[in-house]
């Protein structure tokens, strides 16, 4: 299966997990028919595998009652699996079923359905769903979806849809040899995309709460030259096409939803794929806009129900019906579909609305939007214009014999000129999504016509750097899709902006290789080692899974996004630090030279010293480190607090001044003397403070009046001089 | 015979401004908003970023008329 295919089986897996035991035995039984009372999970594989088993599907779907097995093959010519439950009940009505929304119960009972269910959190995490009645109950009007799965879809092609042949039929209008066969080239919405995208890259749009536009970004889009501008080619326009190419451009992921804004987002990967499958694209992405239809243009936070994503459809379905050289009269197409559509037949849409309209907003679509889109050629008659499918419609519908292979483009290699003023001419038969994308990347958009223009901007080419083109890939393209040498002007003006980045490299996540010596980075490097050598011994590679691991052994590890490891021992003397050079890192060093001093001689076991000295703490305070910056800092690198000796060196002068006093020291012959000495209030007043457990210190002045009591307890102190 | 293995201490995620001289290192040391999330200078040339900071320095030097290439 293909990863689009996988990625579905493995969301009918999360679904099927979802389900009631007695709901998944009910639909398992349907599709999978077990013979055992087999387990939930064994129930869910075996169910997933019909999927890749095209001889039971086909029984199944032949199983089907009419109506559903039409709904399933107009879900597969839409090309689009996921859709509203309203527009599955629009199309199966639409075709003359009575009760449009039994045969999407039908087709969920089956398991050829799956119900949208939402993403839950918290408590709700473990919520089964018991029905389909109950989803579709407590599910919010109007955006309850299913999906069915692109394998389901693709064998459901092929079989009646229950529509009648196509109104307003007739054979080539009279004189047809003289009259011209329009059909678009595709290539409107992917420009017009491109150019929304390249302003959006620029300066955002901001929306409000409601998902709307603010007035300023309204007029912008609405009033753009290039995006409010009416195709010239064409039978009609569209209405608001400014605001088309914002809903589809959100929609195939162009721009992103991001805090209240839409911000520029990638292409699409099918933009790389060719025409085809970037409208393909664009055609699947139609069902899903609620936000503009081609009655009333940009519409957003309307009524509930969107009729228009069926009746595009319908409308056509309806030109599939066509004989091989049939043509159609747009206006009873869409009047059929108008006509057999429940939306506008029920009496409250109509009381207030005019039969016309509907009409000619299908009929608009059908000329404007699925001719630009290359689904529908036109001719001119008498009456006014024809339509049928033309090659790429019957495509993107999955009609024909053509299979998988989408119709072939006729291919202009040489499509580009560029000029010496910088504008580059890009002559839109040679186009394609891919070349847009990357004409996009680094020229602005000027005009869009049968000749586009562009102008080479240092802005865009800074755009095209960033997004990984350098100056060689950029001339690749102007050599390469050039219709003449690109002129030296040029080719020196995207030369200096491209220098210019060169400038300067920003390495954001780098890994950084400390080698012990130039020769082993010597080494490294002729071993295959994809870096950049920055010094003799550093070398920086840009990605780490690029690092051949084998050839290295790792003398240490240090994380950048992790915060910094202790890894320095204070010496005894509080001033002076080891580095343990296997745990420091490149940070250490900045660190340290802001309050302390190199040890020009390392320390006896080899290790880095640093000290810190009255001076470098000086320079340090000068420079507004703080005792809590040191703190900090000891905590982190050292893992302990600061030690009293750098306390002093720098906060030492902020303390209250220091005395120096002459004070005796009275010397006692036992510990409990020097007690008693403290405790009875006599000598306690006169003692200063206790040296240590026999060493009193007594004021000067207080040695007289001490010696004094002591006398009239019998004790004779006597003076010694201090040893020398 | 095998080759031994090359001694390495790994520095993993750090953030680094290179450009293209010295002098082009100087000027954005001068600049102030850059220079207090630059918090070494590893050669001649190449600027250590504080890290987190990077996109700060990006911004900056998009200020300044420069174009950084990010290489990622």
């Amino acid at each position: 299966m293909s990863p689009e295919a996988d990625h579905w089986t493995e969301r009918v897996r999360q679904t099927l997990r979802r389900y009631e035991p007695g709901l998944l035995r009910q639909v398992a039984g349907n599709l999978c028919r077990p013979r055992n009372q087999w387990p939930v999970d064994e129930l869910i594989e075996r169910s997933i595998g019909i999927l890749t088993n095209p001889a039971v599907l086909d029984r199944r779907l032949k199983e089907l009652e009419p109506a559903s097995r039409r709904l399933l093959a107009m879900i597969a010519h839409s090309r689009q699996n996921v859709w509203r439950i309203g527009s599955l009940v629009e199309l199966t009505m639409a075709t003359g079923a009575g009760d449009g929304l039994a045969a999407v119960m039908s087709l969920l009972d089956a398991g050829l359905l799956y119900p949208g269910l939402p993403d839950l959190d918290g408590a709700r995490k473990t919520a089964r769903l018991k029905s389909f009645e109950q989803w579709l109950t407590v599910g919010e009007t109007g955006s309850t979806w299913a999906f069915a799965h692109p394998v389901v879809c693709a064998r459901a092609l092929g079989g009646d849809l229950g529509l009648p042949d196509c109104p307003g039929a007739s054979g080539p209008p009279s004189g047809v040899k003289g009259q011209a066969i329009h059909e678009a080239d595709g290539l409107e919405w992917p420009l017009r995309l491109s150019a929304l995208w390249q302003q959006v890259s620029t300066t955002s749009l901001r929306q409000t709460q409601q998902g709307d536009f603010f007035k300023r970004d309204l007029e912008r889009l609405r009033g753009d030259p290039l995006l409010a501008a009416v195709p010239g080619d064409g039978p009609s326009a569209v209405p608001d096409p400014g605001m088309l190419a914002a809903a589809l451009a959100v929609r195939i992921g162009l721009l992103k939803q991001l805090d209240g804004e839409l911000k520029a987002g990638g292409f699409p990967e099918a933009w790389y794929k060719g025409l085809p499958a970037a409208l393909l694209g664009l055609w699947s992405a139609l069902p899903h806009l609620d936000t503009w239809n081609t009655d009333a243009g940009h519409q957003p936070g309307g009524a509930p129900g969107n009729p228009f994503p069926s009746a595009y459809l319908l409308c056509l379905l309806l030109l599939g019906k066509l004989l091989e050289q049939g043509w159609a009269d747009p206006e009873q197409v869409a009047a059929w579909v108008r006509s057999n559509h429940p939306y506008w037949k029920s009496a409250a849409t109509c009381e207030n609305s005019d039969v016309d309209p509907p009409s000619a907003a299908l009929a608009r679509f059908l000329t404007g939007l699925a001719y630009s889109l290359r689904m529908v050629q036109a001719i001119k008659s008498e009456t006014g214009w024809l339509i049928r499918l033309s090659p790429h419609g019957r495509w993107l519908l999955g009609m024909g014999d053509m299979g998988d292979a989408p119709p072939a483009t006729p291919q202009f290699a040489q499509t580009l000129l560029v000029q010496p003023n910088l504008e580059i001419l890009a002559y839109r038969q040679g186009l394609t999504p891919d070349l847009i994308v990357k004409l996009s990347q680094f020229a602005a958009w000027k005009t869009l016509g049968a000749a586009c223009t562009l102008q080479l901007q240092p802005e865009s080419v800074y755009r095209a750097l960033e997004a990984g083109e350098s100056f060689e890939t950029i001339v690749q393209v102007l050599e390469g899709r050039g219709m003449k040498a690109t002129p030296t002007a040029v080719l020196e003006a995207l030369r200096t902006w491209s220098n210019k980045r060169d400038r300067i490299q920003v390495y954001p996540s780098a890994s950084l290789m400390e080698f012990a010596s130039a020769g082993d980075l010597q080494e490294a490097l002729s071993r295959g080692l994809p870096a950049v050598r920055l010094t003799d011994r550093l070398a920086v590679v840009a990605n780490e899974e690029d690092i051949d691991f084998r050839h290295f052994r790792m003398a240490g590890t240090r994380d950048y996004c992790l915060p910094p490891e202790p890894c320095v021992t204070v010496e005894a003397d509080g001033v002076t630090l080891n580095i343990d050079q296997l745990r420091s890192d490149l940070l250490l060093e900045t660190e340290l030279q802001r309050f302390a001093e190199s040890v020009p001689h390392s320390g006896s076991n080899g290790k880095l010293q640093y000290r810190l000295t009255p001076s470098s703490l000086a320079a340090a305070r000068q420079a507004g480190t703080s005792l809590e910056n040191l703190a900090i800092w000891y905590m982190q690198r050292c893992g302990q607090e600061v030690p009293p000796a750098v306390y002093l060196l720098l906060a030492g002068a902020d303390a209250p001044s220091p005395r120096l006093e002459r004070h005796m020291v009275l010397s006692v012959a036992t510990p409990v003397l020097a007690d008693g000495l403290l405790q009875w209030p006599e000598t306690r007043r006169l003692i200063h403070a206790r040296l240590g457990p026999t060493a009193l210190s007594v004021a000067e002045d207080n040695v007289e009046p001490l010696r004094e009591r002591l006398r009239g307890l019998g004790i004779e102190a006597a003076t010694t001089s201090p040893q020398r | 015979m095998e080759k031994s293995r090359i001694p390495v201490k790994f520095h993993r995620r750090v953030c680094l401004v290179q450009t293209e001289d010295g002098v082009l290192a100087e000027e954005l040391l001068a600049n102030r908003k850059i220079a207090t999330d630059i918090v070494g200078r590893l050669a001649d040339r190449v600027l250590l970023v504080r890290p987190g900071r990077v996109d700060t320095v990006v911004q900056e030097l998009q200020k300044m008329g420069h174009t950084p290439q990010v290489v990622t």
